[in-house]
């Protein structure tokens, strides 16, 4: 196979969904953070721009509904994908992470030559995905709480509804801090992708750069062993390989 | 104005009444002397001394300062008003010939933009300050709401009955109309601007540490208000008015009531807890009996006040340091072994 050989790894629907997540993240943030910030001056400047804090609430409540769809939507088409047994569950957390987190971090610390070989999902990946979906789910309970404090009062005890906006509030944040730290880093910054991973918006990967990041589904898909791909002189692939 | 009528009551050094006024006072000394006014109104040509040399202007004014119009030999029998009120209107605007700031502070007034629609009742400089016996108005503080409460009746007698007002005599500490209305820039209540600055109002009093302990009252209201949801809100909607279809948060006084409020734990108050669930229902339609337990009132969250809120507080305290510095750490050590290895 030629160098410049590009695999799917994304379909188009799962373009979408990050496209639809991405979009209503930023607008979610922009609409949620300057009501946790309320007495900064940029709070009240973005509260200006969508037209006065009632019009950025109903902002953030679309969105809000729009995101809590999209994650129904997306659970919905995994467990018929699953059942039908079209994809495996890729994406569960399995011991196999844990040790490929520890070998990893052993590599960044240079106690080792060795590199994880990852599957279709390394452990960051998947980490960042359970925190956006268990995010996710904290967010739009507690919203709807937040949304409807009357109705949830006459179920709940009252203090639920002081305690929802304290968890929306701060898990907010932290998945501001999140995406803004960890995912921008992955998907921009990190110097195996930089300046841009394109392959979320254009479904597409190179095979040189699944065979660095993803060799044990590469080693699947082409169906030889993956000592075979990689090649018996290199366990250690990969550009950030220690020297010593 | 004070310090105007303080600085021109020192130069004045001492004379009873300026000289010149003995050629007015030749005539108008006779308290039975009136003229009639084409409206039938009695319009009194004479003038108190004794009261107007008690006035704080009594010393340094004379009759012609504000009566710019009246010579020595002026023609009596002829006055061109026809009421007292036209009188009065005529004159007032003798007075920002000194008090030219508070003057100018009227203008932004709604005492001033009644007066302009021509409301011919609306109160002007000597309805509440008087003309010739003019004092000093705090002196004492309670003059200021009777002052007001000779137009405003209603508003004075709900006042008089509220933790306020009933204190307002013997207690110089408690707000009287002017602290929370202003006096010459007196604002209009009713379009929600003023109630949309409550929560600064209140707050002079209700966040002065030193003020507050006299009554052991919590200095914290004002930042737990806008910790919460309705304070967040207002604050975004500061200088905003009142229009149709449009709500403006909770500020202070739609809880707490307005002239009429009362200490929290008194049965009246709309803050009573037995009280709170029919306070929430006039904005939250279909309020149950626990929705008032949504608001922590006033009080920062604790182990034994709300555990719940409390809790997941503390655990977002350790969490959110904790995830951000493990990626951080995590990011940092990936681009240390990527410069190490180059």
């Amino acid at each position: 196979m030629s160098k410049g050989t590009q695999i799917v790894r994304f379909s188009f629907q799962q373009r979408v969904e990050h496209f639809i997540t991405m979009a209503v993240f930023v607008l979610l943030c922009m609409t949620g953070l300057p009501q946790k910030f309320f007495q900064s001056g940029w709070a009240h400047g973005l509260v200006e721009l969508f037209g006065g804090i009632d019009r950025t609430r109903w902002v953030h409540r679309f969105c809000g509904v729009v995101l809590a769809l999209s994650t129904v939507v997306h659970f919905a088409n995994a467990a018929v994908t699953m059942w039908s047994k079209k994809a495996g569950f890729t994406m569960a957390p399995i011991r196999q992470d844990f040790d490929d987190a520890v070998l990893q971090l052993k590599f960044y610390l240079g106690m080792t030559n060795r590199h994880p070989r990852y599957d279709r999902y390394d452990y960051k990946q998947k980490f960042e995905y359970w925190g956006l979906v268990f995010g996710n789910v904290i967010m739009v309970a507690t919203g709807f709480v937040l949304f409807f404090p009357v109705a949830f009062a006459q179920l709940v005890p009252g203090q639920i509804i002081p305690a929802a906006k304290v968890a929306h509030s701060n898990e907010g944040l932290m998945a501001f801090f999140v995406i803004t730290i960890w995912h921008i880093f992955n998907a921009h910054l990190n110097p195996d992708v930089f300046p841009f991973d394109p392959s979320m918006f254009t479904g597409k990967i190179s095979r040189e750069r699944m065979l660095h990041e993803h060799p044990l589904e590469l080693a699947r898909m082409e169906g030889r062993p993956v000592e075979e791909l990689l090649g018996h002189a290199a366990p250690d692939h990969g550009s950030d390989r220690p020297h010593g | 104005m004070f310090a105007a009528a303080a600085l021109l009551a020192a130069t004045a050094a001492g004379a009873a009444i300026p000289a010149e006024q003995d050629d007015c006072l030749g005539c108008h000394t006779d308290p039975k002397e009136t003229f009639t006014l084409a409206s039938g109104e009695k319009l009194p040509l004479s003038v108190d001394q004794a009261a107007f040399a008690r006035s704080v202007h009594g010393e340094n004014l004379r009759c012609t300062d504000c009566h710019a119009d009246k010579t020595s030999d002026h023609a009596t029998g002829e006055i061109k008003f026809k009421t007292r009120r036209e009188v009065t209107r005529a004159y007032y605007e003798q007075c920002k010939g000194c008090h030219f700031a508070n003057y100018t502070k009227t203008l932004d007034g709604v005492h001033y933009a009644v007066m302009a629609k021509g409301n011919p009742k609306a109160a002007l400089c000597v309805d509440c300050h008087g003309a010739h016996d003019i004092s000093r108005p705090a002196q004492p503080r309670t003059r200021i709401s009777g002052m007001c409460s000779r137009c405003h009746q209603a508003e004075a007698e709900v006042y008089s009955k509220s933790v306020h007002g009933r204190a307002s005599a013997a207690n110089p500490d408690v707000p009287v109309c002017t602290d929370c209305h202003k006096a010459h820039d007196t604002t209009d209540p009713r379009d929600g601007a003023l109630a949309m600055r409550t929560p600064e109002i209140c707050g002079r009093c209700h966040s002065d540490e030193k003020l507050m302990k006299k009554y052991n009252l919590s200095t914290s209201v004002v930042e737990t208000y806008l910790a919460d949801f309705h304070g967040m809100s207002a604050s975004f909607q500061k200088g905003q008015r009142k229009a149709d279809g449009k709500r403006l948060a909770a500020v202070c006084t739609d809880c707490h009531g307005v002239h009429d409020i009362q200490r929290p734990n008194d049965p009246k108050s709309t803050v009573m807890t037995s009280n709170l669930q029919k306070t929430c229902a006039r904005c939250h339609a279909g309020a149950s009996a626990t929705f008032p337990r949504a608001w922590l009132s006033h009080y920062a969250p604790t182990m034994e006040s709300a555990p719940l809120v409390w809790m997941v507080q503390f655990f977002y305290r350790l969490m959110i340091p904790f995830m951000v510095g493990g990626l951080v750490l995590q990011i940092a050590l990936h681009l240390w072994r990527v410069v190490v290895n180059r």
